[in-house]
């Protein structure tokens, strides 16, 4: 008898899909970020990268800056006039609050789903054809809306009834037509500020597996206050905490890593005590 | 729907049937080097288990980041404790088959018994019977089956209580003492290996029915 | 501790309650009555004063000193080319204004805060007031003369702040969250604007719009004031002598004879009508396009 052949490494098998950190793409570089509404800052610090075709979580509890942060990558800061935004993004390389750079470009290609859905009081086909409407993208229009459709896994629900207002829908697929209506611009990254939080479990769920299939075309960032949420579905996870210095409050980053490592070893006593939920 | 948590359920599972596999081809590779007394064979065994450790160590792992992150509950959680469990058992018959090719390595040059070898080899199928039996039944999630294998044990643990009674009958020969002795812990090693693939039937149907229950009592 | 005890204080407690609730009551319906009663009166004493002359005469005859044959017709076609000036005017510069206010300025400048304030004044101004003013700068000052076009600029004076402060309503209550999710998508301000804030707030603007026309087709004194005549027996043009409604019946109302209190009371009810039907039509529109968000 022969030696045994190597056998199928086990542990490949239960990796997730990851590439290693060599072979990541690096979407959003941040580097020493901070925000502040006036005087004080609600964000102090941040730098981390994020990753093509991951998911990639922001915890922490309420007041910690993480919506804050998620819309500095489309920069919807800038429709508040005491935002200050210090400190870098880069978007594949480019400053995004460049001298020359559009804010309207930025946000095709980024696109944002909110906590609540906000779907236009419009017919559902002209919710989805309103990106492309307003960036002249109006060649093929119903194809377009198709597809965004049948991406948002929406398609089959609501195609005999495309020109019924979009308010009549249920709030798991008003969420789903907000997804839908980002995903017509054909945009590169996605941000999600608690996208399942206003809904109940059975569309949530939804979600989480609409979020898993996206992730294979789309770069997707989430804002979460489930922190189970993040742990089922992101690949990276960053904790954010709250610090109070000379009265002030402010958001910093405590932890960035792979989400399995956040939940079973984390290296920060402090992310530790909010995952085991010991705190916040 | 829960389309990771399903994906990753179904990879443990199928890492967990090929360790399987693995324990498999250890308990054959041992038979055949105590039937040919190659110490040769004996070693490759005992660098093989190797293979199962680092498989047993990945699949505790990926059971560690499930649960941490995946919070399974009901039958997902019975199938990921019964992973658990079935692991620990396929490490601890892995283990029993080195320590069989250990002793092969020590009776190398020693007189054997040849119906006493004979004996062992059909411990060792029965054995490797049960194993195939436990893991067939997990996958099909077949109690019926996995019951079985307590009249498989029964066959062994005869065999075993038959075999300890002929080496005492042996010890009489000082030349064939030492060979006993040995084969009397082999014995014992495939005696075990039954009771861990009875254990593994014992996860099934906790996996089935929710309720842990031994077959039988420890009086048999 | 026994249950009678604990009974009897809570028992005469809740009497107290419920009779107060019920005083409370009373008075509301009290005040409800006072109001309609007031109101019914009015009402029951024109329509038993005029109904009678309502007739075709009184639509298609110019006014005259012979109360048989006297009609409203120019003073009715005034008071309609006015309310379409009204419109005309009003709407676009009321709802620019609103939706610079509410979507464009920044509220930290002092003139915007300024022109906020003046709105709110503005509305609270007695409409003698705009008379003078119309007199003074419009008739006199301009050189208009006493014309229907003056008559419509004072009245669309009047009534701008209110419209302003219906249209800032309508927009205001667009939600924040649909102007957001549009400049997610890459929209710019104008587009977020004109796409979806003012589309959503069109119906809320319509009923404020309506609403206070209704109110200045029946403004006086203002047009009392800039030369509204009493007596033409032509139809009005938009740059020449006008008379409106509420002019003619005042007018009607100070001659002696009672025929012509009756033509008043006949008048009047043409009036109510009108302005009953632009208020149902308000609510018609407003329920029609109720938005539930």
């Amino acid at each position: 008898m022969t030696i045994i052949e190597s056998p199928v490494q086990v542990a490949q098998q239960q990796a997730r899909e990851l590439p290693p950190p060599e072979q990541r793409e690096v979407v959003f570089d941040v580097s020493a970020l901070t925000v502040s509404y006036g005087e004080s800052p609600a964000l102090m610090n941040v730098s981390l990268d994020v990753y093509k075709n991951f998911v990639t979580a922001f915890i922490g509890p309420s007041g910690c800056g993480k919506s804050t942060f998620i819309r500095c990558f489309n920069r919807m800061n800038d429709l508040i006039p005491s935002a200050v935004v210090e400190g870098t993004i880069l978007y594949r390389g480019q400053d995004l609050y460049g001298r020359d750079v559009d804010a309207v470009e930025v946000r095709r290609r980024i696109g944002m789903v909110f906590q609540k859905p906000n779907p236009f009081p419009k017919s559902i086909y002209d919710n989805v054809a309103f990106g492309p409407r307003v960036l002249g993208m109006t060649d093929d229009l119903d194809g377009r809306v198709e597809r965004a459709l049948h991406q948002a896994a929406l398609w089959d629900e609501v195609k005999d009834r495309l020109k019924d207002g979009a308010l009549g829908l249920s709030g798991g697929q008003q969420q789903r037509l907000c997804i839908a209506r980002c995903l017509a611009v054909e945009p590169d990254v996605l941000l999600m500020d608690e996208p399942a939080s206003a809904l109940d479990p059975i569309s949530t769920t939804r979600i989480e597996d609409l979020m898993h299939d996206l992730k294979r075309e789309y770069t997707i960032v989430i804002v979460t206050h489930n922190m189970q949420q993040a742990a089922r579905i992101a690949d990276m996870t960053a904790f954010f905490s709250v610090q109070i210095e000379n009265g002030h409050r402010s958001g910093v980053l405590v932890e960035y890593d792979a989400t399995p490592t956040i939940f079973t070893k984390p290296a920060d006593k402090r992310t530790e005590d909010y995952v085991t939920g010991r705190f916040g | 729907m829960r389309v990771s948590l399903q994906q990753e359920l179904d990879q443990l599972e199928a890492s967990l049937q090929e360790e399987g596999a693995l324990v498999l081809r250890a308990l054959r590779g041992c038979l055949n080097a105590l039937e040919r007394q190659d110490a040769e064979l004996a070693d490759e065994v005992i660098a093989f288990d190797d293979e199962v450790d680092d498989a047993y160590i990945a699949i505790e792992e990926g059971i560690q980041s499930l649960l941490a992150r995946q919070t399974p509950v009901a039958i997902d959680l019975r199938n990921v404790l019964a992973v658990l469990h079935i692991n620990l058992h396929l490490e601890r018959m892995a283990d029993y088959c080195v320590t069989v090719a250990k002793l092969t390595k020590l009776v190398q040059n020693v007189p054997s018994d040849p119906m006493l070898a004979e004996a062992l080899e059909d411990m060792g199928v029965r054995a490797e019977e049960m194993i195939q039996a436990a893991l067939d039944s997990f996958a099909n999630r077949d109690v019926e089956s996995a019951e079985t294998l307590v009249e498989m044990d029964e066959l062994i643990d005869g065999a075993n209580r038959r075999l300890v009674h002929q080496i005492l009958s042996l010890s009489a020969d000082p030349e064939l003492r030492e060979w006993g002795l040995r084969m009397l812990l082999v014995s014992r090693c495939l005696e075990r290996i039954g009771d861990h693939a009875v254990d593994i039937g014992e996860q099934t149907a906790f996996l089935v029915s929710g309720q842990f229950r031994e077959f039988t009592d420890a009086s048999h | 501790m026994s249950v009678a005890a604990s009974d009897a204080p809570v028992r005469s407690g809740r009497r107290r309650g419920v009779w107060r609730g019920r005083i409370f009551v009373a008075l509301l319906l009290l005040s409800m009555a006072v109001g309609f009663v007031a109101l019914g009166t009015l009402f029951f004493d024109v329509l038993s004063k005029g109904l009678a002359y309502v007739d075709p005469v009184l639509l298609t005859n110019p006014p005259s000193s012979n109360p048989d044959i006297a009609g409203a017709r120019p003073a009715i076609l005034a008071t309609l080319y006015l309310g379409v000036l009204l419109i005309l005017f009003t709407v676009p510069i009321g709802v620019g204004t609103a939706v610079y206010l509410e979507e464009y300025a920044d509220r930290n400048r002092w003139y915007n805060r300024l022109l906020e304030l003046n709105i709110q004044n503005l509305a609270a101004v007695p409409s003698i007031v705009y008379g003078i003013l119309g007199l003074a700068f419009l008739v006199r000052g301009l050189g208009l003369g006493r014309v229907l076009l003056a008559g419509a600029l004072i009245l669309t004076l009047l009534v701008l702040p209110t419209v302003i402060i219906a249209a800032r309503e309508a927009i205001r209550a667009v939600p924040g969250s649909i102007r957001e999710g549009a400049y997610a998508l890459g929209a710019t301000q104008w587009q977020v604007v004109s796409r979806q804030v003012l589309p959503a707030a069109i119906p809320g603007i319509a009923t404020g719009s309506i609403l206070a026309l209704a109110r200045a087709i029946g403004e006086t004194a203002p047009l009392i004031l800039i030369g509204a005549l009493t007596f033409i027996s032509f139809n009005p043009t938009v740059m020449g002598p006008f008379t409106a409604l509420p002019v003619q019946i005042y007018n009607w109302t100070k001659l002696p004879d009672p025929q012509f209190k009756s033509l008043a009371a006949a008048a009047i009810i043409v009036l109510l009508i009108m302005v009953l039907l632009l208020n149902a039509g308000a609510i018609w529109l407003r329920n029609r396009y109720q938005k539930r968000w």
